[in-house]
């Protein structure tokens, strides 16, 4: 399993510096891997998810990527490897404060409706997406408004420098919908976009499947490899194995039950480190539990944790451990860090008696009802060092929003290996609903700080500090199992839980 | 009869209220994380406020049900929280995938059951015994169990059927057939296993009453005693077992429609309650409860009409 991640991983790496080369040779308009190759036919492909609505304001990432991106083109393009590419916008440029980003646009896009797109269709479309409060209208928090300098040049005015606006318009608020569909009640059931594929209504069984023919007028015919595109929801993973197993789809995301039967099928597998799973210390200052405010009792909890055992036998090895909650791929990711703590029961007891807990300490333990068998194997393990957790299972429709309120001093959950700045806002900052207790303190604040004005060596130094002082304890980075059939190639995308739609193309 | 008809269609209403009322208020008292769920992990505590406001959630109970329950009166169920989807719609849109599963399994598995009862309660002997083997079995073996091996074998190895998936009837009728062969299949097994043994004690009962017998003296003939009236004196209690098992289906198929991609009321329903998409819910909630109510009524009166002792109680 560990090689076959690892050729997977050299696989994606040698793509991605294809792309790069590719781009920087071409400086053309970015296509999400090769633009030659065949053409033609059906892709089918299962989700995960079911769309909500097509209203490009309340699109939402991840798995739900691939609903919106073959009707809707995004500002930026995001390439598989996680560059940034030109797309609707042909380049970006900040003014030395950071804080006022111009965007030249293409001035050869129609929407489907006859619309044109342009700086003022950008402008509608931004302000749209941060009134109409959707899932990621939080991405766009930072934008104060659009200007419209001229047809083609917009121009976005930020609050304060936020090193995650590019990508951010490579996705949800990066969709272009018609300013004239977007005030309507249409756009919720029929898209409007400029993107390489209009919803074919007629072919459309709502919550079976989502059918996509050809743009005939669309401008990058490079991204159109499929005649046509189907999406199907699937939730259930019995169900997406077994539509990729009899052919039905053409690639699905599997789980670690299941890839056995995907993998006895003969079917092409991609594996991609997503998520990150372990626990979260929030109680960092010891407000509700004292001895958690020690940073050598969050230590001795990371050397108790038998990260390995937990991933063979709960993950049947598909992933890898690790003791940072940093990814690979993100400007913070320090590769000495993977191993800093180790499984270690004895030094774990000797770090809580210096710290003055020798026969221990009880604490609360809030358990998903959901992940009821890592959480018992946890509380195994903090038993095996004389830590006594007291499960309180909550049903997971509100486990989360439970961590959210600030009760808990630490919990279990798994969690998107963003990049960095994306981490800091997301469970790191003091403003990140992953730190309900607000925690910080000076030095990650000076971090945070250095981060926010796009300094990389702030973010490995930061990783490097929130993993020694043990803010959390990352047991593994989890992979997604993706596969797919010999009718297709599939490039994974970094940090996606699913691929791009621009990632798939026919086969040879 | 007609007050017949009238008075079980109060209580019915009565029922759907007292039903919703609570529904309505369960679903109140974990309402908090909605908002949340719905704008994601990055919201801004303003951002939670103000979905909450648009919501109504920072409303009192009583506000937010007589608002809900003034809308359902005149037919309007509001919309999905989280698609905006107007919840009749959502339902009408579901509802003939569900009902076709539903609705076809029961009566495949009411022709089954009474075949094979009534050849169990008569010739007895190796027939019998099977049927109480088939029916241990089904017992025994879930539907979902079921579902997965009929999968394997006649849709992945044998590639007769599609895996997952619905066709609607009006697109190509012999796919729609094709879709729904294996969900109903799966269905039924447990159904026929069931009910059969009902038909079986039901008809070994009536055979030995005494208008039984007083027949068969009067030269009646096996068969006329049988099909005309043994059968028709036995079958309100195998109805009964139909209409209960009716009403289990609206929550067995759900994991059916899982299993085999159905876009019936099942997802939705999954969907709608992991997400607390309360509209959707009561929604869910309001469609089950007509369902469980004009089904009893239906068995009420075919059990007037084959024996109108119950009528006049």
């Amino acid at each position: 399993m560990k090689l076959r991640s690892r050729a997977a991983l050299a696989a994606m790496l040698t793509a991605g510096a294809l792309v790069l080369t590719g781009c920087g040779a071409g400086g053309g308009p970015a296509g999400g891997g090769d633009t030659a190759g065949p053409t033609g036919g059906t892709l089918s492909i299962g989700s995960l998810v079911d769309v909500t609505s097509f209203d490009p304001a309340a699109s939402h990432v991840g798995h739900y990527m691939q609903y919106y991106q073959p009707v809707y083109d995004t500002l930026i393009l995001r390439e598989p490897n996680g560059d940034l590419s030109p797309m609707l916008a042909t380049d970006w440029e900040y003014d030395d404060t950071q804080t006022e980003l111009t965007l030249t646009l293409r001035d050869d896009v129609t929407f489907t409706d006859g619309t044109k797109f342009d700086a003022a269709a950008v402008k509608a479309n931004i302000d749209h997406f941060k009134v109409a409060n959707g899932p990621q209208a939080s991405t766009a928090a930072s934008i104060e408004g659009v200007r419209v300098e001229d047809a083609d040049t917009a121009i976005i005015d930020l609050s304060a420098p936020d090193p995650g606006i590019l990508l951010y318009l490579a996705a949800s608020a990066g969709f272009m919908g018609s300013p004239a569909a977007l005030e309507t009640e249409g756009i919720i059931s029929t898209p409007v976009g400029s993107g390489p594929y209009v919803l074919d209504t007629a072919a459309t069984v709502t919550g079976a499947t989502y059918t996509y023919t050809k743009n005939p007028d669309y401008w990058n015919p490079d991204l159109q490899k499929f005649d046509k595109i189907e999406v199907k929801p699937m939730q259930d993973v019995t169900a997406r194995v077994n539509a990729l197993v009899s052919g039905q789809i053409n690639a699905a995301l599997l789980d670690a039950k299941t890839a056995p039967q995907g993998t006895g099928a003969g079917l092409n597998e991609i594996t991609s480190p997503v998520d990150w799973q372990g626990l979260f210390f929030f109680d960092r200052a010891g407000a509700q539990s004292e001895p958690l405010g020690d940073v050598r009792v969050r230590q001795a909890i990371n050397y108790a944790i038998d990260r390995q055992t937990l991933l063979d036998s709960l993950l049947l090895g598909n992933g890898e451990v690790t003791s940072q909650i940093t990814g690979k791929a993100s400007a913070g990711y320090v590769e000495d860090l993977d191993d800093y703590y180790d499984f270690d029961p004895k030094k774990a007891k000797s770090l809580l008696a210096d710290a003055g807990y020798p026969d221990g300490f009880d604490l609360t333990l809030p358990v998903n009802s959901a992940d009821v068998i890592i959480n018992a194997a946890i509380v195994q393990q903090l038993a095996d060092v004389g830590i006594n957790a007291t499960q309180v299972v909550i049903p997971s429709t509100d486990y989360r929003n439970e961590i959210f309120t600030g009760k808990y001093s630490l919990g279990y959950y798994g969690i998107f290996q963003g990049d960095p700045w994306v981490a800091i806002n997301h469970h790191i900052g003091p403003n990140a609903a992953f730190n309900p207790l607000k925690y910080e303190d000076e030095t990650s604040a000076a971090l945070i700080a250095r981060v926010q004005a796009g300094d990389d060596d702030a973010a490995k130094e930061l990783t490097e500090y929130i993993t020694e002082e043990a803010w959390f304890a990352p047991f593994y980075r989890v992979n997604q199992l993706y596969f797919f059939d010999d009718k297709i190639t599939v490039e994974n995308q970094l940090q996606q839980a699913v691929p791009s739609i621009y990632n798939y193309a026919p086969a040879q | 009869m007609l007050i017949f008809l009238l008075r079980r269609l109060g209580a019915g209403i009565l029922l759907l209220f007292v039903i919703t009322t609570i529904t309505y208020t369960l679903l109140y008292f974990s309402s908090d994380g909605i908002a949340q769920n719905i704008l994601g992990e990055f919201a801004t505590p303003e951002q939670i406020a103000l979905k909450q406001a648009e919501l109504g959630l920072d409303q009192p109970l009583a506000t937010r049900y007589l608002d809900w329950l003034g809308g359902a009166v005149t037919g309007d169920l509001g919309r999905s929280w989280f698609n905006s989807e107007p919840v009749v719609s959502a339902l009408l849109n579901r509802l003939p995938v569900s009902l076709t599963i539903v609705i076809g399994a029961l009566l495949i598995s009411a022709v089954l059951a009474a075949l094979l009862g009534v050849a169990a309660a008569i010739k007895r002997g190796w027939i019998d015994r099977a049927v109480q083997l088939l029916s241990l079995a089904g017992d025994a073996l879930p539907s979902f169990v079921v579902a997965i091996v009929l999968v394997t074998s006649l849709a992945i190895q044998a590639k007769i059927f599609p895996a997952t998936g619905f066709v609607p009837f009006a697109d190509n009728p012999a796919l729609w057939i094709m879709s729904i062969a294996l969900p109903i299949t799966a269905l039924v097994f447990q159904l026929v296993a069931q009910a059969a043994q009902q038909f079986r004690s039901a008809i070994i009962d009536v055979r030995r009453r005494d208008f039984v017998r007083t027949l068969r003296s009067r030269g009646l003939s096996e068969r006329e005693v049988v099909f005309k009236h043994v059968l028709r004196s036995a079958a309100p209690a195998a109805l009964t077992i139909l209409s209960l098992q009716f009403v289990g289906l609206l929550g067995g198929s759900v994991i059916i429609e899982q299993i085999f991609a159905l876009p019936g009321v099942g997802p939705l329903a999954v969907l709608s309650t992991t997400q607390g998409d309360i509209p959707v819910v009561m929604g869910v909630v309001v469609y089950t409860v007509i369902m469980v109510i004009l089904v009893n009524l239906v068995v009420d009166l075919v059990n007037g009409w084959l024996n109108p002792k119950v009528r006049v109680s």
